[in-house]
């Protein structure tokens, strides 16, 4: 992830415009950054219109699109003509800057002009292409519209999927989250039915492909109330649409990990051989029942620092109680066992890792936030013991894993063990080491002892002022590069309602922003808010974020993180996995994960030639 | 101290499309109620204790995600469970099109069960719970949130028009003639003599896992009728041990064992 935004930072760096405030050179010191800063919590957005706006939405143009639409289909209900002007009027009401990555800014003004009668036209072809395809052209009887709207029907779709899209409360959502494909087919819509928002992605596919016919790229449309975030990868167009007023990197992070979600249910390499095959290919037929785990993905990154700060949270546990889990997990072993992993309450208790390959590279948070998120969705029937191929995206995109999950304390469900093979036929096998690891824990009252660990109190610290703290340290004891780690006490009054919660998140997300600006980063920042004082502090060697009472003084605030670093310190064996145990399965090599014959059989084996 | 592995005597596979309520009847069967449940990921393993024997169930997920997986659930299974919803045909067509080749990996004596589940909703009958236990709160729950109009019930859809699903009501699209129908192509399928094979009314069930309705007998018939197979297991397993799935992967483990300690 860091990777990712570096480089889009590099290129993006062309198009970055200062506001007013930020006008002055960097700055290191406490007392700069205060004065810099003042009371304004978030910049306002409208001084972002300073910068070039390279293509504007032209209001006779989506007049056009708007007049041609019903011969071009005169079959869907008014709502289509509504939407279209929903994105009309979004986008072009507060005259929105439309940043991509342009080569030449005189001249692409310029080409931009040219171009704007052709591109009422071409958004109108699109348009008229996708109802084509919908019109079931190469659709199979199963996902025909009729058949569709009559699954809906069925007590299983509640939640977001049936919601009106042409009502104001649709509008009102604080993030949106869209994917579809190249040729502009919905693939998931986090509000509403894609179905109902074809057109509405239909428009999103013509602004993407309008800006990639002068070879840009479309990065972020920025409007008053709104950001628009565009990613592409592969074959797939991510789009979020947000009043959260995060940054673009922030947003397009959030956008990524949408990206590898699907990449852990599909694999990079099945979705690019399907759109090659069939560009027009619908892939919520593959995706169909995997809505719930995109849904709780996005949820998940609204509520947990974790993907903010690209890091997994560990349950705080005495050392010597994680030490014996850990090594009753290193003596449960079978061939190809890569990763075993222990969950309480939705925190890592311990991860252990097979030799050879955690030497070949790294487990990704990432990837961590993807095994969570999955168990999170996967739970509601949690007798039993579950078998299920899985891609971690940032260790290999293009191949499984198979996952054992199954918890070990029914009927509460808060302990979960998951143990990662690379073997497809393994279960059998690795169902066996559950029951040494059960045997195991029964024998050392490990599951007692778990269920006594919790998160702890900032009190706790012994700092008064101090509300509430994320510390991820960078410095690792160990010489080999390790997962990436924070602790955070939980999150009580004033802090205690999702209101307050989120609030609390939002200036926590506003001052990342701040300190990872890929135009001017900061390395301190003081920052004064309505009702809280906020400290972020990035070093070699850590970052810390810092929520303290409105009242503290400067002098306090430091005085307080002193305390607060020497606590952590002390404090560090219980609130670190500081020592990844590891064992050795060896693995036969061609068996290995990173890219075996086996593997390619694997992908290939998962029924996807079988659709094309 | 939890009992050692429980071998499994007998295998037992759930297949159907999504949406079916492949889970919903399973998590009727095992815990006695009916909860919302979301997609299920790959297959989840379940034993169940039968008598003196111990009898795995594979509940499979529907989406066409895992489809790649299927043959390897249903591997060495003596009985599958091919499981449809009465108010969608496609979901029966779907049997014969996408799940019934990845029964080839089952046994040759594999048993097949044909499922028409969410019966409440076309069948006033399927309202009341033949569910030896079934708890008079749940049928009333299910009386208020699924009464509609029975009026299209006696016509059955024809396959080509889905149509009439628009409206409110949930009519039947599958007949218990169109299961037995399909059963009887299974049969032909695997080559095997309508004759000296188990006749369809023993095999055909339509259940509602909503209510419980069938959901009891359901299960139990199709323990009762993969016995035999299991018997005969046993008597293999004697003379020739590595016919068996479940005991060449249990040498893997003991392998594993010695390899690592």
């Amino acid at each position: 992830m860091e990777r990712a935004n570096h480089q889009e930072g590099e290129a993006q760096g062309v198009r970055i415009c200062d506001p007013p405030s930020e006008s002055n050179p960097p700055a290191d010191t406490l007392a700069t950054s205060l004065s810099l800063l003042g009371n304004h919590m978030f910049p306002d957005p409208v001084e972002r219109l300073g910068s070039t706006t390279v293509s504007r939405d032209d209001p006779a143009n989506s007049s056009d699109v708007t007049a041609e639409e019903p011969s071009v289909d005169a079959e869907p209900p008014s709502n289509q003509l509504m939407k279209l002007e929903t994105e009309d009027t979004e986008t072009s009401e507060s005259q929105p800057v439309v940043s991509a990555q342009p080569a030449d800014r005189g001249t692409e003004d310029a080409a931009a002009d040219n171009d704007q009668n052709d591109s009422g036209e071409f958004v109108v072809a699109m348009l008229a292409k996708a109802k084509l395809e919908e019109q079931g052209i190469g659709v199979k009887g199963r996902s025909s519209p009729l058949l569709e709207a009559g699954t809906q029907e069925s007590p299983t779709f509640t939640s977001h999927r049936d919601e009106d899209v042409t009502a104001d409360s649709w509008r009102q959502h604080r993030k949106h989250v869209f994917v579809l494909s190249e040729a502009g087919k919905p693939i998931y819509s986090r509000y509403g039915s894609e179905e109902a928002l074809s057109s509405t992605m239909g428009v999103m596919m013509a602004l993407v492909s309008f800006v990639q016919s002068s070879d840009n790229i479309i990065r972020s449309v920025y409007s008053e109330e709104h950001t628009v975030v565009f990613l592409q990868k592969g074959p797939l167009v991510l789009v979020c649409v947000s009043s959260s007023r995060q940054s673009e990197q922030q947003l397009r992070g959030e956008l990524m990990y949408v990206y590898y979600q699907i990449i852990s249910m599909l694999t990079q390499a099945s979705i690019s051989r399907i759109f090659e095959h069939k560009k027009n290919y619908d892939l919520r037929r593959l995706l169909a029942g995997s809505e719930k785990i995109l849904d709780g993905l996005l949820n998940l990154v609204d509520s947990d620092p974790s993907f903010l700060l690209a890091a997994v949270h560990c349950l705080p546990l005495a050392s010597s109680l994680r030490d014996s889990l850990s090594q009753i997990l290193q003596k449960a072993i079978t061939p190809n066992l890569v990763f075993s992993i222990l969950i309480a309450k939705n925190q890592l208790l311990t991860i252990v890792q097979e030799k050879t390959v955690i030497e070949d590279t790294r487990l990704e948070p990432a990837d961590v936030h993807l095994l969570l998120n999955l168990i999170g969705a996967s739970s509601a029937f949690q007798a039993g013991e579950i078998w299920t191929p899985i891609c971690l995206p940032l260790f290999n995109p293009d191949c499984y894993f198979y996952a054992y999950i199954s918890y070990l304390d029914p009927p509460d469900c808060t302990v979960c063990l998951l143990l990662l093979s690379t073997d497809k036929e393994a279960f059998y096998a690795v169902a066996e080491c559950k029951r040494k690891i059960e045997e195991a824990m029964e024998t050392q009252n490990s599951l007692s002892l778990i269920a006594k660990a919790q998160s702890y109190s900032v009190s706790q610290v012994g700092v008064s002022d101090l509300r509430h703290f994320m510390y991820k340290p960078f410095d690792v004891p160990d010489n080999y590069r390790q997962l990436t780690q924070f602790t955070s006490p939980e999150m009580e009054a004033p802090y205690g309602s999702e209101e307050e919660k989120m609030r609390l998140l939002d200036l926590y997300r506003y001052m990342h922003s701040r300190i990872h600006s890929t135009s001017r980063p900061l390395k301190l920042i003081y920052h004064v808010a309505e009702r809280e004082t906020l400290l972020a502090w990035v070093t070699s060697k850590f970052e810390l974020y810092t929520c303290f009472s409105p009242l503290v003084t400067k002098a306090c605030a430091i005085t307080a993180i002193t305390k607060l670093l020497r606590w952590i310190k002390k404090e560090e064996d219980r609130l670190f996995i500081r020592y990844p145990p590891k064992y050795s399965t060896t693995p036969n090599p061609s068996k290995s994960s990173r890219g075996g014959k086996s593997d390619q059989q694997d992908s290939t084996d998962n029924g996807f030639l079988s659709l094309l | 101290m939890p009992d050692k592995m429980k071998r499994p005597d007998v295998k037992l596979v759930l297949l159907g499309d999504m949406n079916v309520g492949k889970t919903s009847l399973l998590h009727r069967y095992m815990e006695r109620k009916f909860k919302e449940t979301v997609s299920t990921v790959g297959g989840a393993f379940f034993l169940k204790q039968w008598g003196p024997y111990n009898i795995s169930i594979w509940d499979t997920a529907g989406r066409e995600q895992f489809h790649g997986l299927g043959s390897m659930y249903c591997r060495g299974a003596a009985a599958v469970i091919l499981t449809y919803d009465v108010t969608n045909w496609q979901s029966l067509a779907e049997l014969e099109e996408r799940f019934l080749s990845l029964t080839d990996t089952a046994n040759h004596d594999c048993i097949y069960a044909i499922v028409g589940n969410k019966a409440d909703l076309t069948d006033p009958k399927a309202h009341l719970s033949r569910t030896s236990d079934g708890q008079p709160e749940d049928q009333t729950e299910c009386e208020e949130e699924r009464t509609e109009p029975q009026v299209l019930s006696a016509c059955p859809t024809p396959p080509a028009s889905p149509a009439s699903l628009s409206g409110v009501m949930l009519h039947k699209q599958v007949t218990h003639e169109d299961a037995v129908a399909l059963y009887g192509r299974i049969l032909r399928y695997k080559g095997l003599d309508e004759k000296s094979s188990l006749p369809a009314e023993k095999v055909c069930f339509e259940t509602s896992a909503k209510t419980g309705y069938n959901v009891d007998a359901l299960f139990e018939t199709m323990f009762d009728l993969v016995l035999p197979s299991i018997l005969r297991k046993r008597h293999e397993n004697q003379e020739s041990p590595t016919v068996d799935l479940e005991d060449s992967q249990g040498a893997h483990s003991r392998k594993a064992r010695i390899g690592c300690c």
